[in-house]
C-alpha cells in the first residue's frame, strides 16, 4: 500500500524539477540569445521479487523519473537595435569567444569594444575571428559587419578607405544536442566534439536575437505542474485518510 | 525550492531593466543624452546528469544531460553611442557634433570631462562654458565688443571685432575620442568621465583623422527612440509579470505539500 506514496512522490519531483527548469526560462525571458531548456520523463519499472515460492507474479511498478533537459535551440526573435556592435545570428551558428576556461560558444551578440579595441561580449570575453581576437584601431570609423561576418572599417581620416578587420568565426556542431549551457549566455562542448564553420548562416548587423523562450507555452507548463502537482497530493491526501480509515475500522472492537 | 530564488532573479532583472527604460524615456529631450540598454544573462547551472557521460560498460553514452539554470543576472548597462538626430536651434553657441568626438570640460576641480551636449554660453569673462558653468576647453575668449561669432566645421573660433569686417579667429574647439565609448563613465550633467575601460583621451581637431565635424546652431538630440524603448517596457512588464506568477506557482506547490501533514 505504501507503494502508492512513492509512485505519488516520483511525480512530484519531477514536476518540481519540471518547474525549476520553467522558472529559469521566464527569468530569462528577455536574455538576449537565451535558449530555452524542455523536461523530459521516461518511466522507471520498478525491478519485482521474483521466487518460485510466490504463487502469482509481483505486479511491476511504474516511477516516472526525470530523464533530460532537452535544449529548444530554435530562432529567437531578432530585433532591430541600430548599434553597429550587435550582431544576430541567423540560422544554426554561433559566435566563438575565449573565456578563461577555454573557448565557449554563444548566441548573444550584443558586443562592444574594450580599452584596448578589441572585440568582446559584455562579460569582456575576446570574441574571436578567423585569425583570433578581432581588434581595431582607435581612428576606426563606420564598422560594418557584412552577412557573411566579414568586418570591413573606414580608417583614420580617409573618406574612402575600407580595411579588414578580419572574420567573425561561426561555427556549429554536427551533434547540437551535445551542447551544455555554461551560464553567462554561453554553451559549452566536449572534448571530443569539434566545431565546424557554420555553412548557410547570416550575421545581421545592428541586430539581436532575442530569448526564444515563448511565454504562453511557459505559463501553460507552470499551469500543468501546479495543477498535476495539487493533484498528486490530493491523491496522497486521500491514500492517508484510508489508511487512518481502515485502522480505525479495524481496530473498532465490537463490545 | 529553488523555483521561487530562480523566479527572483528574473523579478529583480526586469525590475533594473524597467529602471534602464525609465531613465531613457525621462532623458528623451535631453541633449546629448546616449541612451542605455540593460544586458542580461542566464546564471550557472546544476549538471545534475552531465550530457555525454558514460552510461554502461559497453560505451554507451546520455544523449541528453539534465541542466537546471539558476536564473539571470545583470552583466551591464552600456550606453549606445550612436548618433542623435540634429536639430536647428539658430542660437550662435550651440554645437553639435556630426560624427565621433566629445567636447572636453574642464571640471572646477581640475578634471577634463566629455559630453555630446553643444549647447554652450559664455560667462562673464567671455569664455565659452556649459549650462553648468563649466568652461569648454577652447582657449578662446571672446571679446565683449565682438559680433558675428562663428564656429566653422573644423572647430575654428572666429569673431569680427568692432570697426573691422574681416572675421579674426580667436580658439579652437578640440575633440576627444575613445576607443570604447561604452567605457565611460556617466556623471550626470551630460558629462563623462575617462576610465581605464574606455581607453584613454585621444585629441583632435574636428573633421580630422576619424573626427567628425561641427555644426554650428544645432544641437544633438537624445538618441532615445520611444517606439523601441516602450514596446521594451512592455516586454519588461509581461516578464516581470511571469515571474511573479512562478512564485506563485512555487509557493502553491509548498502549500499542498505542508497541508499534507495534518
Amino acid at each position: 500500500m505504501e507503494n502508492m506514496v512513492l509512485v505519488g512522490l516520483s511525480r512530484q519531483v519531477a514536476l518540481r524539477r519540471e518547474l525549476e527548469i520553467v522558472a529559469n526560462n521566464i527569468a530569462n525571458l528577455n536574455t538576449t540569445g537565451f535558449k530555452a531548456d524542455g523536461a523530459l520523463f521516461e518511466q522507471y519499472l520498478m525491478p519485482v521479487a521474483r521466487d518460485n515460492e510466490f504463487s502469482g507474479a509481483d505486479a511491476r511498478l511504474n516511477f516516472v523519473q526525470d530523464r533530460a533537459s532537452w535544449l529548444d535551440l530554435s530562432q529567437g526573435a531578432i530585433q532591430q537595435t541600430g548599434n553597429p556592435l550587435d550582431v544576430a545570428v541567423d540560422g544554426d551558428g554561433f559566435l566563438v569567444v575565449q573565456t578563461p576556461r577555454g573557448e565557449r560558444y554563444t548566441r548573444n551578440g550584443a558586443l562592444q569594444i574594450n580599452g584596448t579595441g578589441e572585440l568582446v561580449t559584455s562579460e569582456g570575453y575576446q570574441v574571436l575571428g578567423d585569425s583570433g581576437p578581432i581588434i581595431f584601431q582607435a581612428s576606426d570609423r563606420d564598422i560594418t559587419i557584412n552577412a557573411d561576418g566579414s568586418i570591413r572599417v573606414r580608417e583614420g581620416s580617409s573618406a574612402t578607405s575600407d580595411a579588414s578587420r578580419g572574420r567573425l568565426r561561426v561555427v556549429n556542431f554536427e551533434k547540437s544536442e551535445q551542447l551544455q549551457k555554461d551560464g553567462a549566455s554561453t554553451f559549452m562542448v566536449g572534448a571530443d566534439v569539434q566545431p565546424q564553420r557554420a555553412a548557410n548562416v547570416k550575421v545581421v548587423q545592428g541586430a539581436v536575437e532575442k530569448s526564444n523562450v515563448q511565454g504562453v507555452l511557459e505559463m501553460t507548463r507552470l499551469i500543468e505542474v501546479t495543477r498535476s502537482y495539487t493533484e498528486i497530493a490530493a491523491l496522497l491526501q486521500q491514500q492517508s485518510d484510508l489508511g487512518s480509515e481502515a485502522i480505525d475500522r479495524l481496530a473498532e472492537v465490537p463490545a | 525550492m529553488r523555483a521561487l530564488h530562480t523566479a527572483a532573479t528574473g523579478m529583480m532583472a526586469q525590475e533594473l531593466n524597467v529602471q534602464v527604460i525609465s531613465n531613457n524615456l525621462a532623458n528623451m529631450r535631453t541633449t546629448g543624452y546616449k541612451r542605455q540598454r540593460a544586458e542580461f544573462q542566464d546564471l550557472l547551472y546544476e549538471h545534475v546528469r552531465r550530457v555525454g557521460s558514460q552510461t554502461s560498460d559497453q560505451g554507451t553514452q546520455l544523449p541528453a544531460g539534465i541542466e537546471l539554470g539558476s536564473g539571470v543576472k545583470t552583466v551591464g548597462t552600456p550606453r549606445l553611442m550612436t548618433q542623435g538626430s540634429l536639430v536647428q536651434t539658430g542660437k550662435d553657441l550651440d554645437v553639435a557634433v556630426r560624427g565621433e568626438g566629445f567636447f572636453k570640460i574642464t571640471l572646477p576641480d581640475g578634471r577634463t570631462a566629455y559630453t555630446r551636449d553643444g549647447s554652450f554660453e559664455l560667462d562673464a569673462q567671455g569664455r565659452l562654458v556649459t549650462a553648468q558653468g563649466n568652461v569648454v576647453q577652447t582657449g578662446a575668449t571672446i571679446p565683449a565688443n565682438a559680433t558675428g561669432l562663428t564656429i566653422n566645421a573644423q572647430g575654428e573660433v572666429s569673431v569680427t571685432l568692432a570697426g573691422s569686417t574681416a572675421s579674426t579667429p580667436v580658439g579652437q574647439i578640440e575633440l576627444a575620442m575613445f576607443v570604447n565609448k561604452s567605457g565611460l563613465q556617466a556623471i550626470g550633467d551630460n558629462l563623462f568621465l575617462e576610465t581605464p575601460a574606455s581607453g584613454t583621451a585621444q585629441s583632435g581637431t574636428p573633421a580630422a583623422a576619424g573626427f567628425g565635424d561641427l555644426q554650428q546652431r544645432t544641437l544633438e538630440q537624445a538618441n532615445v527612440e520611444a517606439v523601441s524603448e516602450i514596446t521594451d517596457l512592455i516586454a519588461a512588464q509581461r516578464a516581470y509579470e511571469m515571474n511573479s506568477k512562478v512564485i506563485g506557482a512555487a509557493d502553491q506547490m509548498l502549500q499542498t505539500s505542508a497541508n499534507l501533514m495534518r
